[in-house]
């Protein structure tokens, strides 16, 4: 299965290169704190990801979606960003690594 | 998106906020106002107006046109009203000011400075109510936070109408008995609207949401914050009656002290709120923000206790003044200070670091602030505070004023901290940005369309 091991070094790639996105309160990065849902690789490298924030209607809410866009954009093998903000379930403070 | 952008003109509310501020503070400790007159005389009712509208008035408007939006999660409804709220308060209290001044016979006396300033600010209100009860029912079921915040509105309102009609009778307009005897009898309870029906509702509502946003504690209904909103709701119910019946000439001193007793539990409840949010806090480093907020609280807790105790032993009538003064500058002014210290580099932050947030190595919104300095600042003006309100419980003028310099130095020195952080002066040499966009938009929104 050379594509779905593909797709998952991509996703692998993605997860690591988000990891210096930084919450700007906390100063912790979004992957730690739990703010990535899912992250989805297509063959044709287009990527979805799910995503919230700490607070439905924090103002850096555009902000970090649009970090994460970029992010994943940057890493070899994507082509295709499509950022999905979610509430459900909303995000609480049990999600964030120890 | 369910994103919300930055309040344009939040920093240029903070800005004269904090000149109102030290503008107080600089004439209580030249002598001007109370003590050295009456409180009701019009040199003290300059100070009071400076500090009740022109600093918390203020600040407490420009944070709510920055958070409303954040409890909706939508846009600011009619965010155009912003600046003109914002000129038309600031005009309001030079008019009133300027008619005060006129009966201190400081200025030459016009009659119309009083009601017109009065009828300005009433607009300016009316402004702001219409932009954050706009904005709140649109996301209905209101959330606990939100339905303080528009319990709060409801007092705004009143408080300004009633300060419109006493404008009447101070200006000479009108010899009306009904109107007469509601400025002889009914201050207490505009004070009351003004400083506990709409700031400390408002101030209680949105800390339950900022509290556990920056402790990170789960965000829960709880009984006791339920209990406390209908507590304030009764208590502004028996204000209210107050002031209808104050004007009528039957008025009773028992409504206000109920409305202080009910509004005293209601706190009581709210700390312990306070106390829960902290307890099942994930987030164990507690920033000075949030530090401050806890001895602003406390100190709410303590201006209820001290009127508890007054009561109980009958000497109300002399510690009503030092009550209202811990009330005013220990809670809603500590409060206002420690969250402006957060609020400040956190919209710094989002206006010049969001754009780029991803693309090159940021900071945290801590590194915008020198905590450690800044801390010196807190604990020299909540020592001041509460050693000026210690002189006034003993009628030692001289000592209250010069403790109010030590506050003064204090909020200065606090400005100058926020002033760093809007020029990201503090920022670690890797996160520096390459503009200097920081500096030239100290207070005023950038006028290229971008934030």
């Amino acid at each position: 299965m050379p594509e779905a091991f593909q797709q998952a070094e991509v996703i692998e790639r993605i997860r690591q290169q988000l990891s210096s996105v930084i919450d700007p309160e906390i100063g912790r990065g979004i992957v730690e704190m739990g703010l990535i849902y899912v992250i989805e690789a297509g063959p044709a490298g287009d990527v979805h990801i799910m995503m919230t924030t700490t607070t439905k209607g924090c103002p850096a809410t555009a902000f970090l979606a649009d970090a994460v866009r970029a992010c994943a954009g940057s890493v070899i093998g994507v082509t295709n960003v499509d950022v999905e903000l979610t509430y459900d379930p909303p995000w609480n403070p049990s999600m964030m690594a120890p | 998106m369910p994103g919300v952008t930055i309040s344009r003109w939040t920093m240029s509310y903070f800005a004269a906020a904090l000149i109102c501020l030290a503008a107080g503070l600089a004439s209580t400790a030249s002598g001007f106002g109370y003590p050295s007159v009456p409180v009701e005389a019009p040199e003290s009712l300059v100070i009071i107006h400076l500090i009740a509208i022109g600093w918390l008035g203020l600040l407490f408007a420009g944070s709510l046109l920055q958070f409303v939006p954040v409890l909706a999660s939508r846009q600011l409804q009619s965010p155009h009203l912003a600046l003109p709220t914002l000129l038309l308060t600031i005009g309001g209290l030079v008019l009133l000011l300027t008619g005060f001044l006129g009966l201190a016979d400081i200025l030459p006396f016009l009659a119309w400075t009083l009601p017109f300033g009065g009828v300005v600010l009433t607009f300016a209100f009316a402004s702001l109510c219409w932009m954050v009860i706009g904005t709140l029912v649109t996301n209905r079921p209101l959330s606990l936070p939100a339905k303080f915040v528009a319990l709060g509105c409801a007092p705004l309102i009143g408080v300004a109408v009633m300060g419109l009609l006493f404008t009447l009778p101070l200006s000479g307009l009108t010899d009306n008995s009904y109107l007469v005897r509601l400025v002889l009898e009914a201050a207490p309870a505009h004070a009351y609207l003004g400083l506990v029906g709409w700031m400390t509702v408002t101030a209680v509502g949105v800390s339950y949401r900022l509290l556990t946003m920056f402790l990170l504690s789960p965000e829960k209904v709880r009984s006791t914050s339920r209990a406390a909103g209908w507590l304030m709701v009764a208590a502004l119910a028996a204000v209210l009656y107050d002031i209808v019946f104050a004007g009528a000439g039957t008025g009773r001193k028992w409504p206000l002290d109920v409305a202080v007793a009910i509004g005293g539990t209601a706190i009581l409840l709210y700390a312990i709120d306070v106390y829960s949010i902290f307890k099942e806090r994930k987030r164990k480093s507690v920033e000075l923000n949030v530090l401050s907020s806890l001895v602003a609280v406390a100190m709410l807790v303590i201006s209820f206790i001290l009127f508890a105790v007054s009561i109980a032993i009958g000497n109300v009538a002399d510690m009503v003044i030092p009550i209202a003064y811990l009330f005013t500058f220990g809670w809603l002014t500590g409060l206002g200070l420690g969250q402006l210290y957060k609020i400040v580099a956190f919209m710094t932050w989002l206006e010049f670091y969001g754009p780029v947030l991803g693309r090159t190595p940021v900071p945290r919104v801590q590194d915008l602030v020198n905590e450690r300095r800044a801390s010196v600042w807190f604990l020299l003006y909540f020592g001041a505070t509460s050693i000026a309100t210690i002189a006034l419980i003993h009628d030692v003028p001289d000592v209250f004023r010069w403790v109010t310099i030590a506050q003064l130095m204090a909020v200065c020195a606090l400005a100058f901290e926020f002033i760093q952080a809007r020029r990201l002066a503090l920022v670690p040499a890797s996160t520096k940005l390459p503009t200097g966009n920081a500096i030239s938009r100290l207070f005023l929104p950038s006028f290229n369309g971008r934030s």
